[in-house]
C-alpha cells in the first residue's frame, strides 16, 4: 500500500517588476494511472504563479502596516486549492520566490508513511501529513543560494532581467541555473532541513 | 446548501409559538396529508387579541427571531435568547404523537398479545413512516421539533380593567388555559405553557395591589408556574414594552432550554436501554430488516445532539455528532448498507448531515482549522466509502456531491459570519488554532475564504461536466425508450446521490443539467469574493475559466464583458506573462469574431502576430482577413498605444551624431523590425510617422509600391535611404495618418516601400534637417495599417536602451556608434555666417589723434540678411563715438554707466549674400592714455527663418597711448635791456584817476625788471612706430596779469619747410625756446609762476599731412622772479688776430642782479690761474641799488696747456665721463675761473649762474668753454661782438 506526501510541483522566480524570470515545473503523482506527470499545465502553473502576486502585494501592505516580515519569508500564501499551496519568499531586492507544493505529490510506501503519519488510512494519512510551518525556508534558501550565484556570472545583468524602469525584463536563460531549480524541486521532501 | 431538503443543515433555534393575537394569516401546521387528520388540534376559545399593544408585542417577539442569525458564538446584540418564532392565532396542530394503525391492520384486541405498540409516526417503527423498517433518521423529524412542536407556547391574554368585566374575563382565560393545557398533556408533548396578560389601562399605584391579586388568581386557577405568567402593563412607550419583552424572552428561555433539556436527556435515557424497539407492525416487505441497534443508536445520538445544539451546548452537541457520525460510518451500520438501496443514499445523506452539523459546532466554538479538517475528513471517509462500497468516484455523481461538498462549506464560512476573515481585512485564510498550532498542517486545513471553496466547487463541476459529456449514448437515452434490461443495468452504475440519473444528467437530444451555467455561477462567486480582497490576478484567473464556460454555452457578449476589462487593466503584458496574454487574447478573439467586436478582433489579431506567443497551427496570421468573418456595421478604427499590447512591430530610432547645428541636417536611421510570426503575410504599413519633440514635429514616410530603385534587398534587413521633402499644407489633403498634423512644426515627407515581412527589419536612412537650436528628441513611432476593411494604428514609443544605438550600413552591417542618447540630437545654434573684420588694426593709437576704425561685415549666408549691429566700448570713461554706415544716418553712441558706452541697434540694411558692408567707427581725440574694449556685435535675420536672430560678435581691444614724452630744463639768460631804475619817475605808477578809463584802456605796457630765460625740452617718441612731427611749440598760459611773457622759438630744430621730420621711436629731440618775462611794474618783485606747455604736431608717416594731431605736452610750473640776488655769467667769445688762430680772446660777463629792495654790497675776486690770462678787477666791491644790475667784465685769454698738464689738474676728478673729455678733444676744453661773489654784508659767498652758452656750471664753480679752433663755438654763439 502507497500513500502520499507533498512534493514540489512549480518552483517559480518573479522579478521585481513582476515579471516571470524563471518556471520549473514537477511531475506529482497520479494514483489513478500510478504515473507521474505535471499536475497542472505550463499556462496553468503560469496563472497560479501570477496569481501569487496579489498575495504578495496584500501580504507586504500588511508587514509593512505590521512592521514585520524582515526576513522576506512569506509562508503560506495561500492554498490554491485542497491540493496545490503556494509558499512565498521576497528578497530584499525585489526578487520573488514561488513554491508551489502538491501536498499528495509523491508516493511512498506505507511503511514510510508510517512514520510520517499514524493514520488508518492512506487517505487519512495523506491528509495528515501536512507540513508545519517554515518548512519551505531550507528551499528558499537553496534558491536564494542559486540565484545569488547567477548574479554573481558577471555577464548575468539583473537590470536586464528587471529593468530598473518597471516594464518587464528577459527570463532567466542561466541552464546552471535551471538545473539547480531541478535539483530542488525533485529532492525536496517535507521535514528536509538542508538541500 | 439549497440542494440539501429544507431545515436538514440550519442551526437550530427554540422555537416558540405564540397563540392568541390576531396575525391575519392563519397558521401553517406544515404537515403531510396523512398526519394532518391525525394532528392534534389546541385551541383557544377567546378571541384573538388585536390590541394595538398586542401587536407592538409580537411585533417585538417577532423581530427578535434569531433562525437568521449569523452561527457563531458572539453574540451580537448582548441578548441572552434566541427564538425561533411562530405565530397562530386562535388554533395549531401539533403532530401525532403516535402514529395510528396501518390501514388493513384490524385494530388490536384486547386478547391479541403483544398488543401492537404506536410508535411516533416520524420513527422506523411506525409503518406510516417512510424510514419504516429500517430507516435511521430523516428531515422530517429534524423539521419537526424545529417548526413544529414549540418548546414554548406563548398564549395573549388581556387583563380587563373594567372591573364589572374583571372577574368574567379572568375567569374566560382561567378556563382557556386549563384548556390548552388539557390539550396539550394530551398530545403527549411537554410543551411549556406561558400566558402573557396585556393589561389595557395604565396602572395606579391603587389599582396595583388588585391587579396582583387578579393575577395570582389566573396563576392559581390555571396551576400555572409564577415564571410562566406575565404581565405586561399598558404603556405607549416602546422602550418599556421592549423592556418586558427582553425580561419575558429571557426567562422563558430557560424554560425552553429546560424543555430541550429534558428531550435530550429522554433520548439518552432510550439509548441506554441497549435495546432494539419492536415496530408496532414486523415489516412484511423488502428484506423484512429492522433497524440494527447501532442504527438505533445512531438516531439516539443524532437526537441528543440536536436537542444539545437547540441548547446552544455546542460541545455537547459536537460529541453526540462525532458519535452518530462514527457509529453511522462503523461497520455495522453504513457498511452493511447495500449501495443499492435507497437506505444508502440516506445514510450518506444523514453522513452529509452530520458533518454539517459538525462543522458547524466546530465553527461556533471557532475551530476553524479543525473545521477545514473536518470537512476534508469527511470527504476523504465518504470518497473511501464510495470506492469501495460505492459506485467509485470517477463518475459525476461523485464530482457533483464534491462541488457540494465546497459549496456547503462555502455556505457554512458565511453563514457563521467570521470577521477575521471578512474581506476588509483582506486575509486571504485564517492562521491555525492555538490547540493545532505547531502540527503538521495542510496548507489547506488554514480556512480559505469563500472564495477559494466557490472556485474547487467550480472545479468539481466542471469534472462532473466531463464525466457527464462521456456518459455513453445507451445511458442518456430516456428508459421509457431503452430496453429494460439496459435500464435495470444502468441503474446500478451511477451514482446518482442527490443528482438526477444519466438520462436526466446528459440527455440524448435535449438540454438536461445546464453545467455550464453552475459553473459560472460557481465562478462569479468566487470572482466576487477575490476581487473584494484584491485578488485581482486571481479573479483574472478565474475569469479566464468563465470565459471558457461561457464559449462552451456560447455566451459570447458575456465572455467579451468580462474579459475586456481584463485585457485593458490587467498587467500581463507588461508583465511578461506571456502565456496568460496568449490564452486571454485567443479567449477574447474568438468571443469578439463571434460578438462582431470587430476592434477586438484587430487587436487580438494584431498581437497574436508576435513571435512572443506559441504559433496555432493552420491559423491564417493575416491581419488583412482578420475581419473576413466578423459581420461589420461600420469601418472600424483601432488606436493601439505604446505598452497597451505585445506588439509584433518593434522600432528604434538613432542620430547618427550626438550634436548637429540649426541649418544643417544629422544623418539618422528609423528600424522596424518585424517580430511576426514565419509564415506570416508580409503587413504593408501604409505609412508610418515619426514624431519629434525640439524644433521638428515630424516625418511621415508613405508606403509606395515596388521601389527597388535605391534598395538593398537582404534577407533580414532592407536598408532605404529615403529623401524627406518638406510637407507643405497640411489643408491640401486632410491626413489623419499623422495624428499631430494640427501643430505649427514642420513635417517632412518622405516615401518608400513599407511592407513589413515577418522577421524582417525595415531600415530608413534619412537626412533630417536641424532647424530650432535645443534639443530635437525622436518619441515614438505611429504605424498606419489601412486596408478597405479596417484601419489601425498603433504607436509605438521610443526606448533608449544601451544596445539601441546600432546603426545598420547594410542588410548584414551595422556596427555600433558611441552615442549615449541615440534618441536625442543636440542641436546647436545656427553657427553665424556673417564675418566681422577690421582689415586696417593698430596696436597703438594715440592720445589725441582722432581715431577712424573701419570695419567690414561680410554676409556669408547663402541669402541676404537683414542686419543690425550693436556696439559697445568699454573701459575708463569712454568717448562718446560715432557710428558711420554707408546708406544709413551716423549714429552716436550713449553712455548708460561711466564705463561704458553703447550703441544699439543700429540698422546696417540688407547685406546680400556674399557681399561686405563698411562700418566706420569713429572716436573723438583722446586726452589721456588708456584701454577700451570694443565689442561689435551684428544681429541678422534670414528671410528663410525670419524668427530666429542670428548673432555673431567681434571683440577688440583698444590701446591708445600718449605718442610723446618729454622733459624739462628752463636756463637763465641775461636779459639785454637795461632795467628800469627805482628811481625813475616813468616806473612810478600814477594812481588811479578814474575807473571807467583804466579799465577801457589797454593794459598799460609794462614797466617792470624784466628777465630772460631759456626753454630746452627734450622729447621722445614713445610710439611703436616712426612719426613726423611738423611742429614743435610753447604755449604760455598767462596766467598773472602782473607778468608779460613771450618766447621766440629757435629755429633750425625743424626743418623750415613744413614737412616736419620723421621721429623715430625711442629717439630724444630736443627743442630750445627764449622766453622773455617782464614785470607790470618795478614794485612788484614778488616771485611769479610760469605755465607753460609744449605743443607737438604731429602726423603718421603714411597718413593725410593736412590731418595734423596736436599733443599738448603740459610743463611743470617754473617761478620767475626771485627777490634774492643772482649772479650771472655770460661769456662771448672774440676771435683774435688772423695768426693767432690758437689764441681766442673769451669776455666773461658777470652780471649781479639786485631784485630786492635792499642796497647790497657785493665782493668779486677772480683767482688767477694757469690756465688763462685775464684782466679784470682781481678783487673789487659792488654796491647795488634796490632793483638794479651791474656788470663787470673780465677778459681771459686761454693759455695752451696740454692734456696732461689738464690730466693733471683734473687727476682728483676721474669722474669725467669719456663723452665730454671726447668732446674736449674734438674741439676746445673747459677753464674754471675761480671766480669768487661774495655778499658782503652776509658774507656769503653767491653761486655764479650760467647764463649763455659756453659756460657751464661745474662742480667746483663755474666752467667756461674754450672753443681749440676758431671755428668751434664762434658760429653757434651769439655772442657779444
Amino acid at each position: 500500500m502507497a500513500t502520499t506526501i507533498p512534493s514540489i510541483a512549480c518552483l517559480g522566480v518573479i522579478g521585481r517588476n513582476n515579471n516571470p524570470l524563471h518556471t520549473s515545473i514537477f511531475p506529482s503523482y497520479d494514483p489513478s494511472t500510478n504515473s507521474y506527470h505535471p499536475v497542472r499545465t505550463p499556462l496553468q502553473f503560469s496563472l497560479i504563479l501570477s496569481s501569487t502576486l496579489d498575495v504578495f502585494e496584500l501580504r507586504s501592505r500588511q508587514n509593512q502596516a505590521a512592521g514585520v516580515g524582515l526576513t522576506g519569508d512569506f509562508g503560506l500564501l495561500h492554498a490554491v486549492d485542497d491540493r496545490l499551496a503556494a509558499y512565498g519568499f521576497e528578497t530584499n531586492t525585489g526578487i520573488r520566490f514561488v513554491v508551489i507544493v502538491d501536498m499528495r505529490g509523491r508516493r511512498i510506501d506505507s511503511a514510510v508513511a508510517a512514520g510520517l503519519a499514524d493514520g488508518r488510512d492512506k487517505r487519512i494519512a495523506g491528509a495528515a501529513a501536512g507540513l508545519r510551518e517554515g518548512e519551505m525556508r531550507p528551499v528558499f534558501k537553496a534558491m536564494q543560494a542559486a540565484y545569488i550565484r547567477l548574479t554573481q556570472n558577471p555577464f548575468y545583468d539583473p537590470d536586464e532581467h528587471s529593468s530598473p524602469l518597471g516594464h518587464g525584463g528577459k527570463k532567466i536563460m542561466s541552464k546552471k541555473f535551471a538545473e539547480e531549480m531541478r535539483r530542488i524541486g525533485e529532492n525536496w521532501t517535507p521535514g528536509i532541513t538542508n538541500l | 446548501m439549497d440542494e440539501y431538503p429544507a431545515g436538514s443543515l440550519d442551526h437550530n433555534v427554540p422555537l416558540l409559538l405564540t397563540l392568541g393575537t390576531r396575525t391575519g394569516s392563519g397558521y401553517d401546521a406544515g404537515l403531510g396529508a396523512s398526519l394532518k387528520e391525525q394532528a392534534v388540534l389546541i385551541r383557544s376559545d377567546l378571541a384573538p387579541l388585536d390590541s394595538d399593544q398586542a401587536h407592538a408585542l409580537l411585533r417585538y417577539i417577532r423581530d427578535r427571531d434569531a433562525s437568521e442569525l449569523p452561527c457563531n458564538g458572539r453574540d451580537a446584540s448582548g441578548r441572552k435568547y434566541r427564538f425561533r418564532v411562530k405565530t397562530a392565532e386562535r388554533s395549531l396542530l401539533l403532530p401525532p404523537r403516535r402514529a395510528r394503525l396501518p390501514e388493513g391492520i384490524e385494530a388490536p384486541s384486547p386478547s391479541a398479545t403483544p398488543a401492537p405498540v404506536l410508535h411516533s409516526p416520524y420513527s422506523p417503527l411506525s409503518p406510516i413512516s417512510p424510514l419504516y423498517p429500517d430507516g435511521l433518521i430523516d428531515t422530517q423529524w429534524i423539521r419537526k421539533h424545529q417548526e413544529l412542536v414549540p418548546s414554548v407556547l406563548l398564549c395573549f391574554y388581556a387583563l380587563v380593567s373594567d372591573p364589572t368585566l374583571a372577574k368574567l374575563c379572568d375567569n374566560q382565560i382561567k378556563t382557556d388555559i386549563n384548556t390548552i393545557r388539557a390539550l396539550l398533556s394530551q398530545s403527549g408533548y411537554k410543551t411549556r405553557l406561558a400566558v402573557v396578560l396585556l393589561s389595557d389601562h395604565v396602572s395606579s399605584a391603587a389599582s396595583f395591589d388588585g391587579v396582583q391579586e387578579r393575577l395570582e388568581t389566573i396563576r392559581r386557577g390555571s396551576g400555572l408556574d409564577s415564571k410562566a405568567l406575565f404581565l405586561v402593563p399598558f404603556t405607549d412607550s416602546q422602550e418599556e414594552l421592549e423592556r418586558v419583552a427582553e425580561n419575558m424572552l429571557t426567562t422563558l428561555y430557560t424554560v425552553s432550554i429546560e424543555y430541550y433539556r429534558d428531550l435530550g436527556r429522554h433520548s439518552r435515557k432510550k439509548r441506554g436501554r441497549g435495546t432494539v424497539p419492536q415496530p408496532t407492525v414486523p415489516p412484511t416487505s423488502g428484506t423484512s430488516q429492522t433497524l440494527s441497534l447501532a442504527g438505533w443508536n445512531v438516531r439516539y445520538d443524532f437526537k441528543s445532539a440536536m436537542f444539545a445544539e437547540y441548547r446552544l451546548e455546542m460541545d455537547v452537541a459536537l460529541r453526540s455528532y462525532e458519535q452518530a457520525y462514527e457509529n453511522l460510518l462503523s461497520s455495522e451500520v453504513m457498511e452493511l448498507i447495500p449501495s443499492w438501496s435507497p437506505r444508502w443514499n440516506e445514510a450518506r445523506f444523514l453522513a452529509d448531515v452530520v458533518s454539517v452539523r459538525c462543522l458547524r459546532c466546530l465553527f461556533w466554538n471557532g475551530q476553524h482549522s479543525a473545521a477545514a479538517r473536518r470537512w476534508q475528513f469527511h470527504r476523504e471517509r465518504i470518497a473511501d466509502l464510495v470506492e469501495r462500497q460505492g459506485r467509485g468516484t470517477k463518475n459525476y455523481g461523485w464530482e457533483a456531491w464534491e462541488a457540494r461538498w465546497a459549496v456547503v462549506m462555502a455556505d457554512l464560512i458565511d453563514k457563521t459570519d467570521i470577521p477575521e476573515l471578512a474581506p476588509t481585512t483582506l486575509r486571504l485564510y485564517l492562521p491555525p488554532e492555538k490547540s493545532i498550532m505547531g502540527e503538521r498542517l495542510q496548507p489547506w486545513e488554514l480556512l480559505h475564504h469563500t472564495g477559494y471553496w466557490h472556485r474547487m466547487a467550480a472545479k468539481h463541476l466542471q469534472a462532473r461536466k466531463a464525466f457527464a459529456r462521456a456518459i455513453p449514448e445507451d445511458d442518456r437515452r430516456s428508459p421509457s425508450t431503452s430496453p429494460a434490461s439496459h435500464v435495470a443495468k444502468s441503474a446500478f452504475a451511477y451514482d446518482t446521490y442527490m443528482c438526477p440519473d444519466p438520462h436526466e444528467e446528459y440527455p440524448l437530444g435535449r438540454a438536461g443539467v445546464d453545467h455550464s451555467q453552475m459553473i459560472v455561477d460557481r465562478l462569479i462567486r468566487a470572482r466576487a469574493e477575490f476581487l473584494k480582497r484584491r485578488q485581482a490576478r486571481f479573479a483574472a484567473e478565474v475569469t479566464l475559466e468563465c470565459a471558457r464556460e461561457l464559449a462552451v454555452a456560447k455566451d459570447w457578449q458575456n465572455i467579451v464583458q468580462l474579459l475586456r476589462p481584463i485585457r485593458k487593466d490587467m498587467p500581463f503584458r507588461a508583465e511578461g506573462w506571456v502565456p496568460i496574454a496568449e490564452e486571454l487574447n485567443w479567449a477574447l478573439r474568438t468571443a469578439a469574431a463571434e460578438a462582431g467586436d470587430a476592434e477586438l478582433v484587430l487587436l487580438a489579431d494584431w498581437e497574436l502576430l508576435s513571435r512572443d506567443f506559441t504559433k496555432r497551427p493552420g491559423w491564417h496570421y493575416d491581419i488583412t482577413k482578420s475581419l473576413e468573418d466578423v459581420p461589420l456595421k461600420s469601418k472600424p478604427s483601432v488606436s493601439i498605444q505604446d505598452g497597451q499590447l505585445i506588439s509584433f512591430v518593434s522600432a528604434s530610432f538613432l542620430f547618427k551624431n550626438e550634436e548637429g547645428k540649426a541649418g544643417q541636417s544629422v544623418r539618422s536611421q528609423l528600424c522596424i523590425k518585424s517580430n511576426a510570426h514565419q509564415g506570416s503575410a508580409p503587413v504593408v504599413l501604409q505609412s508610418v510617422y515619426v514624431s519629434f519633440s525640439g524644433s521638428l514635429d515630424g516625418v511621415v514616410l508613405r508606403h509606395r509600391e515596388n521601389e527597388q530603385a535605391s534598395q538593398h534587398t537582404h534577407s533580414k534587413a532592407t536598408v532605404t535611404t529615403v529623401p524627406l521633402a518638406k510637407h507643405i499644407g497640411s489643408d491640401a489633403q486632410p491626413e489623419s495618418s499623422t495624428p499631430d498634423e494640427a501643430n505649427n512644426g514642420v513635417t517632412l515627407l518622405g516615401s518608400a516601400d513599407l511592407t513589413l515581412r515577418p522577421g524582417q527589419t525595415l531600415v530608413f536612412n534619412m537626412e533630417i534637417p536641424l532647424r530650432e537650436p535645443g534639443e530635437t528628441r525622436a518619441d515614438s513611432l505611429t504605424l498606419n495599417v489601412e486596408s478597405e476593411a479596417f484601419t489601425l494604428r498603433q504607436s509605438l514609443k521610443f526606448q533608449e536602451r544601451s544596445n539601441s544605438s546600432i546603426w545598420c550600413i547594410s542588410g548584414s552591417a551595422m556596427k555600433s556608434l558611441p552615442h549615449p542618447h541615440p534618441l536625442a540630437v543636440h542641436v546647436l545654434p545656427r553657427p553665424p555666417k556673417m564675418e566681422i573684420r577690421c582689415p586696417i588694426w593698430r596696436e597703438q593709437y594715440y592720445t589725441d589723434e582722432p581715431i577712424t576704425l573701419r570695419f567690414e561685415a561680410e554676409n556669408g549666408e547663402d541669402v541676404e540678411a537683414l542686419a543690425r549691429l550693436d556696439v559697445l566700448l568699454f573701459g575708463e570713461k569712454p568717448p562718446a563715438f560715432a557710428v558711420e554706415i554707408p546708406g544709413h544716418e551716423d549714429q552716436v553712441s550713449s553712455s548708460a554707466r561711466s564705463e561704458e558706452a553703447r550703441l544699439s541697434g543700429v540698422p546696417m540694411g540688407t547685406i546680400a549674400s556674399s557681399n561686405t558692408m563698411a562700418v566706420c567707427l569713429r572716436l573723438p581725440p583722446i586726452e589721456r592714455s588708456s584701454r577700451f574694449d570694443l565689442t561689435l556685435k551684428v544681429t541678422y535675420f534670414l528671410p528663410t527663418n525670419p524668427g530666429t536672430p542670428i548673432s555673431q560678435r567681434a571683440a577688440f581691444q583698444l590701446n591708445i597711448v600718449s605718442p610723446f614724452e618729454a622733459n624739462y630744463g628752463l636756463l637763465p639768460r641775461v636779459h639785454p635791456d637795461p632795467w628800469p631804475s627805482l628811481f625813475d619817475p616813468e616806473g612810478v605808477p600814477l594812481p588811479d584817476t578814474g575807473n571807467g578809463d583804466d579799465d577801457n584802456h589797454a593794459p598799460a605796457p609794462p614797466k617792470g625788471i624784466s628777465q630772460a630765460w631759456c626753454l630746452v625740452t627734450r622729447y621722445a617718441s614713445f610710439a611703436s612706430e616712426p612719426l613726423r612731427v611738423t611742429d614743435v611749440d610753447i604755449t604760455i598760459q598767462q596766467a598773472t596779469p602782473t607778468i608779460r611773457c613771450s618766447s621766440t622759438k629757435r629755429t633750425g630744430v625743424l626743418p623750415a619747410s613744413g614737412t616736419g621730420r620723421l621721429v623715430h621711436p625711442k629717439t630724444i629731440e630736443e627743442a630750445a625756446f627764449d622766453l622773455v618775462a617782464q614785470k607790470a611794474t618795478v614794485d612788484d618783485r614778488s616771485p611769479a609762476p610760469l605755465d607753460i606747455s609744449l605743443i607737438i604736431k604731429w602726423t603718421r608717416p603714411d597718413a593725410d599731412p593736412v590731418s595734423v594731431n596736436t599733443t599738448t605736452l603740459p610743463i611743470p610750473r617754473f617761478t620767475l622772479f626771485g627777490t634774492e640776488p643772482r649772479v650771472l655769467a655770460s661769456v662771448s667769445h672774440h676771435r683774435g688776430s688772423q695768426n693767432m688762430t690758437m689764441m681766442t680772446m673769451i669776455t666773461l660777463t658777470v652780471t649781479i642782479e639786485n631784485a630786492s629792495s635792499h642796497f647790497l654790497t657785493f665782493g668779486l675776486s677772480m683767482e688767477p690761474s694757469e690756465q688763462f690770462a685775464f684782466s679784470g678787477p682781481k678783487q673789487t666791491s659792488l654796491n647795488l641799488l634796490p632793483v638794479s644790475r651791474r656788470s663787470v667784465a673780465y677778459r681771459l685769454l686761454p693759455l695752451a696747456v696740454t692734456h696732461q698738464v689738464r690730466d693733471e689738474s683734473l687727476g682728483g676728478e676721474k669722474g669725467q665721463d669719456e663723452a665730454e673729455r671726447a668732446e674736449e678733444e674734438e674741439g676746445g676744453m673747459w677753464i674754471r675761473p675761480a671766480l669768487v661773489v661774495r655778499d658782503k654784508y652776509f658774507q656769503k659767498v653767491l653761486r655764479v649762474i650760467p647764463a649763455s652758452e659756453g659756460l657751464r656750471a661745474g662742480k667746483e664753480g663755474l666752467e667756461v668753454w674754450v672753443p681749440t679752433l676758431g671755428l668751434g663755438l664762434g658760429a653757434a654763439e651769439g655772442g657779444e661782438e
